[in-house]
C-alpha cells in the first residue's frame, strides 16, 4: 500500500493490520516514534494523522491509506512544531526523554488545534504517561506556548 | 456460552420434590439401547466417523466448558457459579474410572441429548442438552466415536458441586424437563431449503446459540427453542454480559450485516460492525471460526431469516456526527478523548475491521447495558483466529477509571453518533464491577486432544 | 544449541557489584596518590596484576576525551544516561577544570575498561546516587589534567614557559602578547603527552559552569526524536526478535504444539527454545511478536534437583499470603541498630503503640521496554547493545556465557529510557543473554525486544515491605523506646548472593539510624525470603521504609498528643542541619500547618511532613492533600534537600520533581500483586503509573550546607509516601498503615 509520512510517499508490503508505530520503526527506520506499551495506555508512540493526535501503536496501517501521518522527524519543518520544541529546551523538559517524541507530538497537535488552550484544556489534552515524572515541565512548556 | 450459566432451580425442587421419584430417576430410552450393549467405549468407528465426531465437537464448543485453562482437554473441572453454590464440568475423556470410557453409546446419547448421566442421575442444564437433542443420530454417534478413540483418557476425578443439600439433589430436575425439554431430533422443514435447513439445525443444534442470545424464562428455561417464537435469538442478559439480538434487529440484533458478514464474524472474529468479546470470543476462539464456509453460510443464511421486531429495535440508527458544540465538552467526552478515541476514533467509527466501531454497535444500542460496562471495566481476553492472536486488545479500564468515570464516558457513548441508548449510571457499573474480573491478556488457546 | 545454551551464568563477583547503595562508606573516601604516565594501549585494557602497571581511573585524558579541529570535545562518560543529567554534570565538572564550555561538549557512554572505574577510584556503576559524589574531585582532576596537557602543548610550540600562559574557555593565552591558541589547534600534540601528576584544583570561588543551572546536552535531541536507545539501535543485516517467557520462573519449554504453523508465519526466520522461554527470529520485530505469542507451548515445572541463580515460582504463590507470613513471621532476629535498653524502657512506659505497616511489591516500569542487540563478528569478537547501569559486570558475564575474554566482548550502553535500578545484572531478567544465544543460533546480529507483557512477567521487583514496629512514650507523650521488626528480604543480598546472617541494610535503611534521639532503639530484620525475583528500585530500601517509619512516627505522635512537626523538630534539637532543613520545608510551604482546615476552594484539606536521610543528602516533605470524587487529591508538595553541594541546580531540582512523582506514583497506585505464582498486571492497564492529571506543583528548595556531597537522583522519594499518607490520615481521623492508598477507603471517621 500508499504511505504519506511527513509528506513524502512510501510503498510499504505489510500485513494490513500491522501497528502504524512498527510499519514507522521498522519498514521505514524513523525510530524517534517510540514503542511504551503497544495498547493506547502511554502515548510514547503518539503521531499525528491529517493534523490530529493519534497513538500509532492502536492504529493499523490500513487504516490511514490516503492520510498524512506526521512523525516527530518532521517536527521542525512546522511553525508551531518548532516553539514547541522551543518550549521544550527552555522549560529543560525531558529526563530519560523516552516519553518525549510523544508529549512533544500531543502538544503539537493541540496548539494546532488551539493555538491558546486555558490550564484545563491543557490538562484534558496532555494525557500521556511519563514514567520520569517530567509533568510540571511539560505543563509549563505548552503554557509558555500557549501565552506567546 | 454456558461458563458459570446461573442454574436456580431451587424453587422448583421443593415443589415438585414429592412427586414419584420412579419417573424421575430411571434412564430415558437410546435409539442405541441395542447398537452398543456389547462393548461400552471399544467403539469400532471408522476415521470418517472420528474426524466427523471432533467436527461436531467443535459445532458443540464441548472444549470450553469441560477444559480449563491449563487443564487437560475435556478433563473438565470449570466452575460455573450459580446464586446456590458452584457445579464444575465434568470430565468427558474417555477414562473409565473418572471419565466416560465406560459409558456405552446409549448412554452417552442419554447424556447428551438427554441429560441424564450413566448411572441415572441428572445433569443441570448448564449442559445445553434441550439444545443438543436436536442433534442427529449420526451426529452423536460420531461424537461418541470421536469422544472414545481421540480423545486422550485422562484420570481426574469429577468434583462435587458446592451446591449444599437438599438443594444438591438432581432428581427433580427430570420434572423441569416437562414443560422445557422437547427431546426430539431436528425436524427439517421441507418448504424451505436445505441450506436453511443446515443453519437451523446448527444454530438450534449443537450451536445452542440460545444459551446465551435466548431470553430465559422464570425456571431459566430458554424461553424458546426455534424460529417459532419471536422471543428466539431476541437477546438475553446473561452472567454480565448481554448477548445481543440475532435476528434481523437493525439495531440491536443482525439487521445490518448481510450474510456474508456474518460468515466473516464466526470465521475470523471480525466484520466492519465488531470483534467478538466476551461469551462470543470463548466461542469463536474454541468453535465457530472452525466449522466450514458451508456450514458457517448455513447459520447466517438461517439467522438472517428470523424477523426483527420493530417495537423492541426502535428507531433504526444511522450515523450523526457531533453537532458543533457550544460550551466544553461533557465529563463523559473528555474521558473518551483520553482513554477510547485512540483506538475507537473521536468520530466513533473504529479502525475497519480491527477496532470495533461504537457508533451504531448493537451492544451500544441496546437497552440493557451490562455489555458495555463489563468490556470497559474488564476489557477483552485475545481473539485467537488460526492460531494468531490479534493485534489489538480492549484493555481493562477497572484500575483506571471510577464508576462515576466509566458511568460518564458510557453515557456519552450511548448518546452520541446517533446512538440514543439511555444512560448509564455509577451505580450499575458499581454491581458490576463487584461481580467480574478482568478478562485475561494472555493467549488462551484450549486444545481438543 | 551450542553451550550458549547453558543457564549457568556463575556467581556474582561481589567486588564489582554496588558494595553499599547507602551512605556509609562514601563519605570521606579518601582519593589516593595517582600512578601515572602509562601509554594508552590499542584496545580496551583490564587492570589485571601482573599485567603492567594498573591503571589509575580517571586519568587517562586520551581515554575520556577528544577535542576536535572546532573546539568542541567529545567525553566519554564512565556513568550512563538514563534522564538523570549525568552527562552534563560530567561536562561541566571536566569542562570546569579544563576551561571548555559545557555547551562545546558532545557526551557518550564510555565502554568498559579500567579507565571507568572512576566510583571512589574502584568500581563503575550507575546507581545508588552515586555518579557524582563518588568521581566528583576524580573527575574535576581529570579536566585539570587536560587543561595541563594542553597548556603544555602551547608552551611547546611558542617557546614559552607555562607560567607565561593562562587559559580562557576553549583557547590557551599567551599572557604577555594575547596571542591565541585554540584548543582544536593544540589538541593532537597535546594528547601525544605524557599524564602530569601534579596539578591543582580550581577554587570553587572560581567556578564558572559548577553550580550553575547550565542547560541539559541532551535535552535537544530528546525533544525531537533524535535520541536513540537500545531499542532504535540497527546494525547492518540484522533480524529481530520476540520472546515468550514461562508463566512463572522456573518452568521451562517442553512441547510446541504448532512450531511447524509458526515457522511458516509470513517473516519468520526460525523458532528457538530458550532457558525458561521461547523465541521468535524474524525479519520485523512486529512478525516475531506475533508469531512467538501464537506459539503454543507447554511448560514443564522446574526440576526440583537443579541449582538455579534465582528462585522459581511455586504455582500456588500469592503475593497476598506472602504479606500474612511476614507479619506472622518470628524467626530469629539479626540486629541492624541497637541503642540504650528497649525492653527496659518499654517496660516503664506510660504507654506503648504497636502497629503493623505494609508497602506492596512494585515494579521498575521504566518506559522503555528491554532491549538488547548481539552481533558476533567474524575476528571472534561480540558487540553488544545493552541497556546496562554496569558495563563492566555485563561485559564479563556477556564474556563467561559466550566463551569468550572480556576484552572481545564490546558492551555499547545507550541511552536509557528510564532505569531506576531496572538495568543492573539481574540473572533471568536480562534480555542480552537471550540476544546472544539467538545471535549465535541464527548466524547474523539479532535484535531483541521484550514486550511490554513480558517485563512486567519478568522485571525485578522493588521487595514487599513490612514492619512490626513498638513505641514506648513516656509519661508527657514522648518516645522513649522504639523496637521495629522487618521481617523479609533486601536486594542487596539478593541480587549479590551474600547469607542472610547479618541484616541486609538495603532491607532497613530509612528505619535503622534514623536521626531522631529516640534514647532506647532496636531495628531487626527477620530473614524470610521471597520466591520473587527483587531488585533495586529508585531509592532501594528507603522508598518502602521511608513510609513504613515516617507514617509510624506520626502515629507515634499522635498516641502522644503530641504535633507530629513539633515532636520531630525535638527530636532533632542540637543536629542544626535537620533543624534547618525542618524549618526550611515548613518556611517553603507558608508555615507548618497540620489541619484538616478549609481551603479558599471550600476543600477540607490536611498535610502531612516526612523526612528522610538516603543517599548521603538529607530531606524533607510536605504534602497537602484532599479527597474528592472519592479520590485523594494532592494540591502541592513541597520538598527541602540539602545534598551538601549541588553541581547543577537545575538538575537537582528535576532530580527532587522526578523522584517526588515516582514517590506519588507508589503512594497511590502502584502494586504489583501475584496470585497463583503470576502477576496479575502486564501491562500499564493493569499496573498504572502516575498520570500527568494527578501530579501537583512541587516546590523545591535546595539547600547547600556545605556537608560531603550527597546523591540528588533518588533522595526525592522517600518522603512523599509517609507525607501523603499522614496527610490522608489526619484528614480521615484515621490511621492508614498499608499502600497503595487507593485501596483504602476515603470516608472519614468520626475518631
Ligand atoms: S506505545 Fe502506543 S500508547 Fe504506549
Ligand atoms: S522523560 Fe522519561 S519517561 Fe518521560
Amino acid at each position: 500500500m500508499e504511505l504519506r509520512i511527513n509528506g513524502m510517499t512510501h510503498q510499504i508490503d505489510v500485513e494490513p493490520e500491522t501497528p502504524l508505530l512498527w510499519v514507522i520503526r521498522e519498514e521505514l527506520g524513523m525510530t524517534g516514534t517510540k514503542y511504551g506499551c503497544g495498547l493506547a495506555q502511554c502515548g510514547a508512540c503518539t503521531v499525528m494523522i491529517d493534523g490530529r493526535v493519534a497513538r500509532s501503536c492502536v492504529t493499523p496501517v490500513e487504516s490511514v491509506a490516503g492520510a498524512e501521518v506526521t512523525t516527530i522527524e518532521a517536527v521542525e519543518t512546522d511553525p508551531v512544531g518548532r516553539k514547541v520544541v522551543a518550549a521544550w529546551i527552555d522549560n529543560q523538559v525531558p529526563q530519560c526523554g523516552y516519553c518525549q517524541s510523544g508529549q512533544v507530538m500531543a502538544a503539537v497537535a493541540l496548539l494546532k488545534e488551539n493555538p491558546s488552550p486555558g490550564e484545563s484544556e491543557i490538562t484534558e489534552a496532555m494525557v500521556n504517561l511519563c514514567r520520569c515524572a517530567t509533568y510540571n515541565a511539560i505543563h509549563a512548556a505548552v503554557r509558555q506556548v500557549a501565552k506567546a | 456460552m454456558l461458563k458459570r450459566l446461573i442454574a436456580v432451580f431451587a424453587a422448583a425442587i421443593v415443589v415438585i420434590a414429592a412427586a414419584g421419584a420412579w419417573w424421575a430417576t430411571r434412564v430415558p430410552a437410546s435409539p442405541f439401547d441395542r447398537a452398543s450393549q456389547a462393548s461400552p467405549g471399544a467403539t469400532e468407528a471408522p476415521e470418517a466417523t472420528v474426524a466427523r465426531g471432533a467436527y461436531v465437537a467443535r459445532q458443540a464448543d464441548c472444549v470450553a466448558c469441560h477444559t480449563t485453562e491449563g487443564g487437560a482437554s475435556f478433563a473438565g473441572g470449570l466452575a460455573m457459579g450459580t446464586p446456590i453454590g458452584a457445579i464444575y464440568t465434568t470430565n468427558i475423556t474417555p477414562d473409565r474410572e473418572t471419565g466416560i470410557g465406560s459409558y456405552s453409546l446409549a448412554e452417552f446419547d442419554n447424556a447428551v441429548r438427554r441429560g441424564v448421566a450413566r448411572d441415572g442421575h441428572r445433569l443441570y442444564p448448564a449442559m445445553p442438552y434441550p439444545s443438543y437433542a436436536k442433534m442427529t443420530d449420526e451426529d452423536v454417534q460420531a461424537l461418541y466415536g470421536y469422544f472414545m478413540k481421540r480423545v486422550t483418557p485422562v484420570r481426574q476425578e469429577n468434583r462435587a458441586s458446592d451446591i449444599p443439600w437438599p438443594l444438591n439433589m438432581r432428581w427433580p430436575l427430570a420434572f423441569w424437563n416437562i414443560p422445557f425439554y422437547d427431546g426430539h431430533p431436528y425436524v427439517a422443514d421441507t418448504s424451505r431449503s436445505a441450506q436453511w435447513n443446515r443453519g437451523a439445525y446448527l444454530v438450534q443444534g449443537a450451536g445452542h446459540c440460545g444459551s446465551c442470545h435466548t431470553p430465559r424464562g422464570l425456571a431459566m428455561q430458554e424461553r424458546a427453542l426455534d424460529q417459532g417464537s419471536a422471543a428466539y435469538l431476541s437477546g438475553a442478559l446473561l452472567d454480565g454480559w448481554y448477548a445481543p439480538s440475532l435476528r434481523n434487529d437493525p439495531n440491536t440484533g443482525l439487521g445490518r450485516w448481510s450474510e456474508s458478514e456474518i460468515v466473516s464474524y464466526l470465521r475470523t472474529g471480525r466484520n466492519v460492525h465488531g470483534v467478538v468479546f466476551g461469551s462470543m470470543l470463548e466461542a469463536f476462539n474454541n468453535s465457530t471460526q472452525h466449522l466450514s464456509e458451508e456450514d458457517l453460510g448455513a447459520m447466517a443464511h438461517y439467522l438472517k431469516s428470523l424477523p426483527g421486531d420493530p417495537e423492541r429495535d426502535g428507531k433504526p440508527w444511522s450515523y450523526q456526527a457531533a453537532p458543533a458544540r457550544t460550551g466544553s465538552p461533557s465529563n463523559g467526552e473528555k474521558i473518551y478523548a483520553a482513554r477510547c478515541a485512540y483506538c475507537h476514533g473521536v468520530d466513533g467509527r473504529g479502525r475497519g475491521q480491527w477496532i470495533s466501531p461504537l457508533a451504531g454497535a448493537s451492544s451500544v444500542l441496546s437497552k440493557e447495558n451490562a455489555s458495555t460496562i463489563n468490556i470497559t471495566l474488564n476489557g477483552s481476553g485475545r481473539v485467537v483466529q488460526a492460531g494468531t492472536p490479534d493485534s489489538y486488545r480492549m484493555p481493562p479500564l477497572r484500575q483506571l477509571l471510577s464508576d462515576g468515570e466509566i458511568a460518564d464516558v458510557l453515557t456519552y457513548v450511548r448518546g452520541a453518533w446517533g446512538n440514543g441508548a439511555p444512560a448509564v449510571t455509577p451505580e450499575d457499573v458499581a454491581k458490576l464491577r463487584r461481580t467480574t474480573n478482568p478478562s485475561s491478556d494472555e493467549v488462551i488457546i484450549l486444545q481438543m486432544r | 544449541m551450542n553451550s550458549l545454551a547453558s543457564t549457568d551464568l556463575g556467581p556474582h563477583d561481589l567486588s564489582e557489584t554496588p558494595i553499599n547503595l547507602s551512605r556509609r562508606g562514601f563519605l570521606g573516601a579518601s582519593f589516593g596518590a595517582f600512578v601515572l604516565g602509562v601509554a594508552l594501549p590499542a584496545g580496551p585494557a583490564r587492570a589485571q596484576a601482573g599485567a603492567g602497571p594498573a591503571i589509575d581511573p580517571g586519568t587517562r585524558v586520551p581515554a575520556f576525551l577528544e577535542i576536535r579541529p572546532d573546539g568542541s570535545v567529545l567525553l566519554q562518560s564512565p556513568f550512563i544516561e538514563g534522564g538523570q543529567g549525568i552527562f552534563t554534570a560530567m561536562a561541566q565538572i571536566v569542562g570546569e577544570e579544563m576551561d571548555a564550555d559545557p555547551s562545546r561538549f558532545s557526551v557518550v557512554a564510555a565502554p568498559p575498561g579500567p579507565d571507568y572505574l572512576v566510583v571512589n577510584g574502584k568500581l563503575r556503576i550507575t546507581g545508588g546516587s552515586m555518579s557524582v559524589r563518588t568521581s566528583y574531585e576524580r573527575m574535576r582532576r581529570l579536566g585539570a589534567i587536560a587543561r595541563r596537557m594542553l597548556l603544555q602543548a602551547a608552551a611547546d610550540r611558542l617557546g614559552v614557559p607555562l607560567a607565561d600562559l593562562r587559559t580562557e574557555p576553549g583557547k590557551v593565552v599567551h599572557i604577555a602578547s594575547g596571542r591565541e591558541l585554540a584548543y582544536g589547534e593544540l589538541a593532537p600534540a597535546a594528547m601525544t603527552l605524557s599524564v602530569p601528576t601534579d596539578v591543582p584544583l580550581k577554587s570553587p570561588a572560581d567556578f564558572r559552569w559548577i553550580g550553575k543551572s547550565v542547560p541539559r546536552l541532551d535535552v535537544a535531541d530528546k525533544s525531537t526524536g533524535r535520541a536513540t536507545y537500545s531499542i532504535d539501535v540497527a546494525v547492518d543485516g540484522m533480524l529481530l526478535a520476540a520472546v515468550q517467557h514461562a508463566p512463572r520462573l522456573g518452568c521451562e519449554p517442553a512441547a510446541l504444539l504448532n512450531e511447524a504453523q509458526v515457522g511458516a508465519m509470513r517473516g519468520v526466520h526460525s523458532v528457538h527454545r530458550l532457558p525458561g522461554a521461547v523465541a521468535v527470529v524474524a525479519d520485523r520485530w512486529w512478525r516475531a511478536r506475533k508469531a512467538v505469542e501464537a506459539l503454543q507451548v507447554e511448560w514443564k515445572e522446574a526440576d526440583p534437583f537443579v541449582q538455579r541463580p534465582f528462585p522459581v515460582m511455586p504455582a500456588d504463590f500469592s503475593s497476598a499470603a506472602l504479606k500474612d507470613k511476614l507479619i506472622a513471621s518470628h524467626g530469629k532476629a539479626l540486629d541492624a541498630e541497637v541503642v540504650g535498653d528497649v525492653g527496659g524502657a518499654m517496660g516503664k512506659a506510660a504507654k506503648v503503640v504497636e502497629a503493623v505497616y505494609d508497602a506492596p511489591f512494585i515494579a521498575h516500569a521504566q518506559l522503555e521496554p528491554p532491549a538488547a542487540t548481539a552481533r558476533f563478528n567474524a575476528d571472534g569478537t561480540l558487540d553488544l547493545w545493552v541497556p546496562n547501569q554496569a558495563p563492566e559486570i555485563f561485559q564479563r558475564n556477556a564474556a563467561k556465557l559466550a566463551g569468550l575474554e572480556p576484552e572481545q566482548v564490546r558492551v555499547h550502553s545507550p541511552m536509557l529510557g528510564g532505569f531506576f535500578g531496572r538495568h543492573f545484572y539481574y540473572e533471568a531478567s536480562l534480555a542480552f543473554p537471550q540476544a546472544m544465544q539467538l545471535a549465535k543460533a541464527v548466524g547474523r546480529p539479532v535484535k531483541l525486544i521484550w514486550s511490554r507483557e513480558e517485563e512486567f512477567l519478568r522485571d525485578t521487583l522493588r521487595p514487599m515491605g513490612v514492619v512490626r514496629f513498638k513505641a514506648g512514650l513516656d509519661a508527657r507523650g514522648k518516645p522513649v523506646a522504639l523496637e521495629a521488626e522487618v521481617p523479609g528480604e533486601g536486594p542487596r543480598f539478593r541480587v549479590n548472593k551474600v547469607p542472610l546472617d547479618k541484616p541486609d541494610p538495603t532491607a532497613v535503611e530509612g528505619i535503622a539510624e534514623k536521626p531522631y534521639a529516640i534514647p532506647n532503639r532496636r531495628i531487626s530484620q527477620i530473614p524470610v525470603p521471597y520466591p520473587v525475583m527483587i531488585g533495586f528500585w529508585r531509592s532501594v530500601g528507603h522508598s518502602m521504609n521511608g513510609f513504613l517509619y515516617e507514617t509510624f512516627f506520626d502515629e507515634m505522635a499522635d498516641a502522644g498528643q503530641q504535633d507530629p512537626f513539633a515532636l520531630r523538630l525535638e527530636l532533632l534539637a542540637g543536629n542544626a542541619r535537620l533543624t534547618a532543613l525542618l524549618k526550611s520545608v515548613a518556611d517553603l510551604s507558608g508555615g507548618w500547618r497540620r489541619g484538616p482546615y478549609t481551603a479558599a476552594d471550600g476543600s477540607r484539606r490536611a498535610r502531612g511532613i516526612a523526612m528522610a536521610s538516603p543517599f548521603g543528602s538529607e530531606v524533607a516533605t510536605i504534602a497537602e492533600v484532599s479527597v474528592s470524587k472519592n479520590t485523594i487529591v494532592l494540591h502541592d508538595i513541597w520538598v527541602a534537600i540539602d545534598p551538601g553541594h549541588v553541581v547543577n541546580p537545575a538538575i537537582v531540582e528535576a532530580q527532587v520533581r522526578s523522584a517526588v512523582g515516582n514517590g506519588l506514583s507508589t503512594a497511590l497506585l502502584e502494586e504489583v500483586v501475584y496470585e497463583h505464582g503470576r502477576p496479575k498486571a502486564r501491562n500499564y492497564d493493569q499496573y498504572p503509573i502516575l498520570p500527568p492529571d494527578r501530579m501537583p506543583p512541587v516546590h523545591v528548595r535546595i539547600i547547600e550546607s556545605g556537608a560531603p556531597m550527597g546523591g540528588v537522583g533518588e533522595p526525592g522519594v522517600p518522603g512523599v509516601p509517609p507525607a501523603v499518607a499522614n496527610a490522608l490520615s489526619t484528614l480521615l481521623g484515621r490511621r492508614i498503615r498499608s499502600l497503595p492508598l487507593s485501596k483504602a477507603p476515603l470516608t472519614a471517621s468520626a475518631s
